[in-house]
């Protein structure tokens, strides 16, 4: 009754991926390269509608006007998509961003007491940054909670002891080099903007190029296979979280720049832009798919409609209604609906 | 038929889980009390449920919405636009002003559920996006401003604020918000969907459920709950303004988790994001007792956040964790 | 059984007098089992016997409580998956275990990216030269770069399978692979692809082989353990073994001869509950005609890509059909959700049982009554009371091994699973159920009560579509069979008893 059936066959001769399933899956990478490159389709459209209302958005002066507006996005913007990629979420962008700012303020040369630690008053703050994302990953890892709450508890924390630090006041940043990340240029773009590309490009070899970036798609797209593979989950998790607060510790100081103040403020609605823009660039929050130069359109894709709304001359409450729809309209683009059947 | 063995007659520490949470609440309450003991007495923790009320409110209605495995990001911004609405239409249509309210919350709920389900934009997204087109409508029909409501206004939101036979009327509220919730979550079809959808939408989605349905209505009711929080915040607040309720969106998220309930969905109740709302008062006016520094509050507060969760959570049901 | 002398000589991997308990259940009682250079030994028994487990521990993945881990004569600890394969011990596992959304290369090279990297950058073009010769092994051939999603089942089983031999690299001729259930995604093309790797490979490496296919464990193995309630009952040579033995040794009863309960196969209704007519969906599957009666068991056979299970889903109502007609009890129908076919009267039991069949953190009773809830909130609340005395009665009239209806799902064996999936839809009076790999995963026993329960339904009156594992069983169960291949009907036969075709019949209109 159960045959064997192997000797019913004719010899099976060694053969390729199969043609029919070959096409199948053609379907799909077209379908996600187009998911892909929507997000760059979407700001190429909106520079366009733009430009059309007012042609001053094609000038050299706007151009570097959202590249300033662009470049502390795009530091907190690198964090946030590794962890978007392992999966998880990081809600603590906003504290670390204002307690590095206030860490600047009060390290560097500044008006309310006598620090002057130069270049290394700012390897401290990166120090610092690296620090509560350490402890968010431990939090994570260790203690077994969700990101979400780790990374919300810190949050509060972190601001916390900037706001603590400051006892309330503001304190003007009086070092050169720092202010001149905002105030002076190379080739025509503020330092800060060079400092937040550099981060880029930094971002983009350890994603592509290390084996902890490929571990953070791993994680993201497998985990349970991915530590049977033998992948040292724990570490992979605490060292995304740790890089990530480099990068928000680089926005901070350059918000300090900018203001030209340490104020625990500075960091405040900064989460949910971020990860708007990580989002909107194409990287999904399930994880696994996405990465730093779709981090780099959707911050652009911020960033350009700020600007856009202010030139089109749309008033400034009515900005924030703008910004929302033209979230929906952009990620409804760039999402390749056909393959996700479960969107949460 | 046989039944699985069960382990004898042990003390099993499953059984206490689902306890935690209240245990860390009494933890909590008995750590402010042993240093501050006008923390409990009866006036007091009765004023302190008052305060947590709209907390509660807000956190019950974006429960809804976690048990599906989704969030809303949006709920302050309702409760804000619904205190504006208040605040300006209260004069014209006295009581009618509520019913707006609500139906602005159900509409906009309407509105973000259908961008979730239909566009398939994840919930964060959508609910966030949400949330911007609420804020920017309530600083255009406001003004920009905080608007005070009169004396004859102030009278329609009686039942808002003051005390009966001395419980708080917002007590009263979230006392039958709270059973509502439970039916609806426990008794209703909606309730079982829910709790599938969290934990398996691919087999819900299978078995027949309509799960686009379901997942509009708990946007529907998150909203609606928020439009209800703002309404007793503008009756406490006697005012309404368009960043009213700016800083209650992460604490009412945080209730909901504090409590026990996953924030994949799945698992929870509305009892648990009681506790969660009390425990998350608890910290606040906790702290402001034992006389921790105003600087360090929020620092405290993050910390005892992390604890209770690290405590409360449930990880025989939630097998990775992200 | 306790192994007192040494079955094989020099064995390259051993387990001696291994004991492993897990709360509530011990899993492996005192067994020893050896491993000889060079050969595919073959691991058999129901599930619960412990063989997975037994597994398990030979990866490294579980410690074993008491006992010893022998490697070529030496007492060895595998402190974990990793750990084990840099012993040379590798796992192709069950269920898919590549990552989708990273590429071949990455996959096939997974952990173990150490030695392409250098000051930290990795070398992507040394990288896939490996993982080009990896796939050469296995006679695959898929550009390394491409994502692992982007492949179809068989050739995702290839690849790991590749990944295992990734181990040969590092160990010096002493690799040990672990299959465990390799062939129950594969269609038999592929299966005996696989095999024939498998024995070409035999010369580098020695094989355990997990299957409840006892047939093809005959065909593979050298030698053959057979595990019965977590201990070893019997260790022979394949050759010297027969399915008889096997499965008597394995459930401790013997193999009764109508084990698809062919004479319970009454002939079906008149009524047609379901028809097809030219029906279309794309490149899936086109002109399909056949007509559903009451009481009727109609089996569909085909390979992967011959449209069947693009058919099913479409009658789930997964996935609407473009071309044609469906008709359901008379009436023109489209289905555009499960939802619209679940409100017709169609019941689906997915091949995925854990993730589309149940909710698994859901109770027993909740998982009965999901489909039918409308029914029990007449008055808008949910009528506990009929909820868990409905339940009740059908773990009863099932079978249903659990200690509770408020049990979880999640604690419950495959074949009651399975169970409870069919009471959901019984409860919801469903008159067409969709049968997909209904046995998929389940031990002997357990396939034996899901043919019982087939017949019973047919019986009252239900119709099934079956698509399975094998040809066997689908001949076996069958009124009807439709062969299918490329989007085509290519044949069409009675299978009623008495007229029941042989495979070889079939199985050229197959490929």
């Amino acid at each position: 009754m159960l045959d064997q059936q192997s000797s019913v066959l004719p010899a099976a001769a060694p053969r390729p991926a199969r043609a029919a399933g070959r096409s199948a899956r053609a379907d799909r990478r077209i379908q996600r390269l187009l998911a892909v490159w929507a997000p760059v389709l979407v700001l190429i459209l909106l520079c366009v509608v733009i430009a059309a209302i007012n042609p001053r958005f094609l000038t050299v002066g706007n151009f570097v006007r959202i590249a300033q507006s662009a470049m502390i996005p795009l530091c907190l913007g690198l964090g946030a998509t590794f962890i978007i990629i392992m999966g998880s979420i990081d809600l603590s962008v906003e504290g670390v961003v204002a307690l590095s700012a206030v860490a600047t303020s009060l390290l560097v040369l500044n008006g309310a007491n006598g620090n002057n630690l130069g270049v290394l008053g700012l390897l401290i703050v990166v120090a610092i940054g690296a620090l509560i994302g350490l402890i968010n990953g431990v939090i994570h890892v260790k203690l077994g909670i969700p990101s979400f709450m780790a990374t919300l508890g810190m949050w509060f924390v972190a601001g916390g002891v900037g706001n603590a630090l400051l006892g309330g006041i503001a304190v003007r940043v009086n070092d050169q080099l720092v202010r001149a990340f905002a105030l002076e240029r190379f080739l025509g773009l503020p330092w800060g903007v060079w400092l937040a590309l550099a981060a880029l490009a930094v971002a983009y070899a350890i994603q592509d190029h290390t084996r902890l970036g490929r571990y953070m798609y791993a994680l993201g797209g497998g985990e349970d296979v991915a530590a049977l593979s033998g992948i040292p989950i724990v570490r992979v998790r605490i060292l995304t979280f740790t890089l990530a607060g480099v990068f928000y510790a680089l926005g901070g100081i350059l918000s300090a720049a900018q203001l030209g103040l340490g104020n625990a403020l500075v960091g405040q609605g900064r989460l949910f832009t971020t990860i708007t823009a990580v989002v909107v660039g194409g990287t999904a929050l399930s994880g696994g798919e996405g990465g730093v130069l779709q981090t780099l359109v959707g911050v652009m894709i911020v960033s350009v409609l700020s600007n856009g709304m202010v030139l089109m001359g749309i008033p400034p409450s009515w900005q924030t209604a703008v910004q929302g729809l033209m979230i929906i309209v952009a990620v409804a683009l760039s999402i390749d609906r056909k393959r996700i059947r479960i969107v949460k | 038929m046989s039944s699985a063995e069960q382990a004898p007659a042990r003390f099993d520490v499953n059984r206490l889980r689902p306890w935690l949470p209240v245990f860390t609440l009494v933890g909590l309450m008995l750590v402010v009390g042993v240093t501050q003991p006008e923390f409990l007495t009866p006036n007091y923790l009765i004023e302190l449920a008052g305060d947590t009320a709209t907390l509660f409110v807000l956190a019950a209605g974006v429960s809804f919405t976690i048990m599906l495995g989704g969030i809303d990001l949006s709920i302050q911004a309702m409760a804000s636009l619904a205190s504006v609405l208040i605040a300006l239409t209260i004069g014209r249509i006295g009581y009618g002003s509520f019913v707006l309210a609500l139906l602005v919350g159900a509409l906009s709920g309407w509105a973000g559920g259908m961008a979730h389900v239909k566009l398939k934009i994840p919930s964060f997204i959508a609910t966030l996006a949400v949330g911007g087109v609420l804020t920017g409508v309530a600083l255009v029909i406001s003004h920009e401003r905080s608007i005070t409501l009169s004396e004859d206004e102030r009278a329609y939101l009686w039942w808002t604020t003051g005390a009966f036979f001395g419980v708080p009327r917002e007590v009263m509220i979230a006392v039958v918000l709270l059973i509502f919730g439970d039916i609806v979550q426990r008794r209703t079809r909606f309730g079982r969907y829910s709790e599938a959808i969290g934990a398996g939408e691919a087999a819900a989605y299978a078995s027949g459920v309509k799960v686009d349905r379901q997942k509009v209505i708990a946007f529907i009711l998150s909203s609606a709950f928020a439009a209800f929080a703002g309404v007793i915040l503008a009756g406490r607040l006697m005012s309404g303004s368009p960043t009213l309720a700016n800083e209650q969106l992460l604490p009412a998220i945080a209730a909901v988790v504090v409590g026990g309930t996953a924030i994949t969905g799945g698992v929870g109740s509305i009892w648990r994001t009681l506790v969660g709302a009390l425990i998350i008062g608890v910290i606040r006016a906790g702290m402001t007792f034992v006389g921790v520094n105003i600087f360090a509050q929020q620092i405290v507060f993050g910390a005892v956040l992390i604890l209770a969760v690290a405590i409360t959570i449930d990880r025989s049901k939630i097998p990775i964790v992200k | 059984m306790t192994a007192a002398a040494s079955v094989v000589a020099e064995p390259i991997l051993a387990v001696r007098n291994v004991d492993k308990r897990f709360p509530g259940v011990h899993a492996l009682k005192d067994v020893s089992i050896e491993i000889g250079r060079n050969e595919v030994v073959g691991l058999v028994g129901e599930n619960g016997a412990g063989k997975s487990t037994l597994m398990r521990i030979l990866a490294g993945v579980y410690q074993p409580d008491t006992g010893e881990i022998l490697l070529a004569g030496r007492p060895t600890r595998l402190a974990g998956a990793s750990d084990a394969m840099r012993q040379g011990i590798g796992m192709v596992f069950q269920e898919q275990s590549l990552i989708p959304n990273l590429s071949v290369a990455e996959n096939i090279y997974l952990g173990n990216e150490a030695r392409f990297t250098r000051f930290g950058r990795i070398d992507w073009s040394a990288l896939y030269a490996a993982a080009r010769r990896q796939l050469a092994k296995v006679e695959v051939d898929v550009d390394p770069r491409m994502r692992a999603a982007d492949l179809d089942v068989a050739t995702r089983q290839m690849v790991e399978l590749a990944k295992a031999l990734t181990l040969e690299e590092a160990e010096r001729g002493r690799l040990v692979i672990l299959l465990d259930e390799p062939t129950s995604v594969l269609e038999q093309a592929d299966i005996d692809i696989l095999f024939a790797r498998v024995r070409a490979l035999k010369a580098r490496a020695s094989f355990v082989f997990i299957s409840h296919r006892l047939d093809e464990v005959l065909a593979l193995s050298d030698r053959i353990y057979v595990m019965k309630d977590g201990a070893v009952v019997a260790e022979m040579k394949a050759a010297e073994a027969d399915l008889h033995r096997l499965h008597g040794l394995m459930v401790g009863r013997g193999l009764q001869a109508e084990y698809y309960r062919e004479p319970l196969q009454k002939p079906f209704r008149p009524d047609v509950v379901l028809a097809a007519e030219n029906l279309g969906c794309g490149g899936a599957y086109r002109g399909v005609d056949f007509a559903l009666h009451a009481g009727e068991i109609l089996g569909i056979a085909g390979v992967i890509g011959s449209g069947r299970e693009e058919l099913t889903r479409t009658i789930a109502g997964f996935l609407p059909h473009d071309a044609g007609r469906l008709t359901i009890g008379g009436e023109d129908v489209r289905l555009t959700s499960p939802a619209q076919a679940v409100d017709r009267g169609i019941g689906y039991l997915p091949r995925e049982r854990r993730t589309e069949g149940l909710v698994l953190f859901l109770p027993v009773a909740a998982n009965i009554t999901l489909a039918s809830l409308d029914g029990l909130a007449r008055s808008g609340l949910i009528d506990a009371g009929r909820e868990a005395e409905l339940s009740r009665e059908w773990v009863r009239r099932l079978g249903i091994r659990t200690p509770s209806i408020g049990a979880l799902c999640l604690n419950l064996s495959g074949g009651n699973q399975q169970k409870v999936v069919l009471a959901k839809w019984l409860n919801a009076k469903a008159r067409v159920l969709i049968f997909d790999h209904p046995t998929r995963g389940l031990d002997v026993g357990a396939k034996e009560e899901v043919y019982e329960l087939v017949r019973a339904i047919t019986a009252d009156g239900i119709a099934v579509i079956l698509t399975s594992d094998t040809l066997d069983e689908t001949i076996g169960l069958s009124h009807t069979v439709l062969v299918m291949r490329d989007g085509v009907v290519t044949h069409r036969t009675d299978a009623s008893p008495g007229h029941k075709p042989q495979q070889v019949d079939l199985i050229k209109y197959m490929v």
